[in-house]
């Protein structure tokens, strides 16, 4: 190999490794921003709708996922908060839909 | 002589049965163990004294949320089996004891090390206490002289220590704690009361929230949310459920009968 074909490799070599240390890094960045907008609506749980309240554990339902892939500290944190907030977004649409259940 | 050899059986019948039960009367806590909760999941096994950890020192700063929703620190002890790794990582303990967070001017210390040197060790056994510290209990004392008085539990009101501005807990730890919508606070609420002459309790979700948000006792502590959907009874409480879960342990006991059944007769 001549030395611009070695420049070329190293060139996309340098790229390759800068996407994968920027995917992981945003990767990480963007479970942990959906997770914090997801469960920031635990205060307000009572106020919304059902559709909304629906989305919401459809989210965490998703962030579950993700964050079961992560180690095992994180795991164990990120769990336990997705699942308190989780189960509260369950219990105010249960509440709701019975309340809704013609008596 | 024959009386004995009938009586010392019975006793110890009845006192085989009195401790089967539970029924030695618990010991009621000093107020500087109010609170105190003793973790021992892999303390021992790693040849280090149990963690005791005081609510006193943690809860003039923190709310209770803040650590049992955003930090991840279950209601009962030894529930979130922490470990040493954990803390050194930056979680549970290590969020705050990193050696970096600080309280004004004082630096929190550090949480937690692989190795340590005869020095450093003075700084593990400020958790791992394997004794009361004569120094813990004086500390106590001094901070609580500054404090609304309460009559039972620690003898602190804290309610009334936040009111005053006396201790301000932080609700929110940034790169720790979701930023969150401002809590909409439901009205307070009257709960029944099956003993005649006993005043109905006036339940307060401002009081709370402001320190629990929602997460923390719905619906793990409390499933109902329509008054009246759920019985509680006093047996219950005292076992631990419902409001005993933090009253008795933490907040104040549920023998201040005065503090809850307070709606005028």
């Amino acid at each position: 190999m001549n030395t611009k074909g070695r420049l070329k490799l190293l060139i996309l070599t340098g790229c390759l490794s800068l996407f994968v240390t920027l995917h992981t890094a945003y990767g990480e960045d963007a479970w942990r921003t959906d997770f914090d907008a997801t469960c920031a609506q635990s205060n307000d749980a009572m106020a919304l709708s059902m559709p909304e309240l629906q989305k919401l554990i459809e989210r965490c339902n998703s962030l579950q996922k993700i964050i079961e892939t992560e180690e095992e500290t994180v795991r164990k944190v990120f769990l336990k908060r997705l699942q308190m907030c989780r189960n509260l977004y369950v219990f105010v649409l249960e509440t709701k839909m019975q309340e809704q259940k013609p008596k | 002589m024959r009386k004995i050899f009938f009586v010392v059986p019975i006793l110890l019948v009845a006192v085989g049965i009195a401790w089967a039960q539970g029924g030695m009367k618990k010991k009621k806590p000093l107020p500087y163990e109010f609170g105190s909760v003793t973790i021992n999941n892999y303390s021992q096994q790693a040849g280090m004294p149990p963690v005791v950890f005081d609510h006193w020192v943690h809860r003039q700063y923190y709310t209770c949320r803040l650590c049992h929703v955003d930090i991840g620190f279950g209601m009962t002890a030894g529930s979130t089996k922490v470990r040493s790794v954990d803390n050194m990582k930056g979680y549970f303990c290590g969020t705050c004891h990193n050696g970096k967070m600080a309280h004004g001017k004082k630096r929190i210390f550090e949480s937690c090390a692989k190795e340590y040197t005869r020095e450093e060790y003075k700084r593990c056994v400020k958790c791992h206490a394997l004794e009361r510290s004569a120094a813990r209990e004086e500390e106590f004392y001094r901070f609580s002289e500054k404090m609304p008085n309460e009559r039972f539990g620690n003898g602190i009101n804290w309610e009334m220590a936040e009111e005053k501005g006396l201790i301000k807990p932080t609700d929110y730890l940034e790169g720790v704690s979701s930023k969150k919508a401002n809590l909409k606070v439901t009205p307070d609420f009257a709960i029944k009361t099956k003993v005649e002459g006993m005043p109905d309790i006036i339940f307060s979700h401002k009081k709370h929230t402001v320190w629990n948000g929602c997460a923390l006792c719905h619906p793990d502590i409390f499933i109902g949310v329509k008054k009246g959907t759920s019985k509680y009874t006093m047996v219950e409480l005292f076992e631990g459920k419902y409001c005993g879960v933090c009253h008795d342990k933490v907040a104040f006991p549920q023998t201040d009968c005065q503090r809850c059944h307070t709606k005028p007769t």
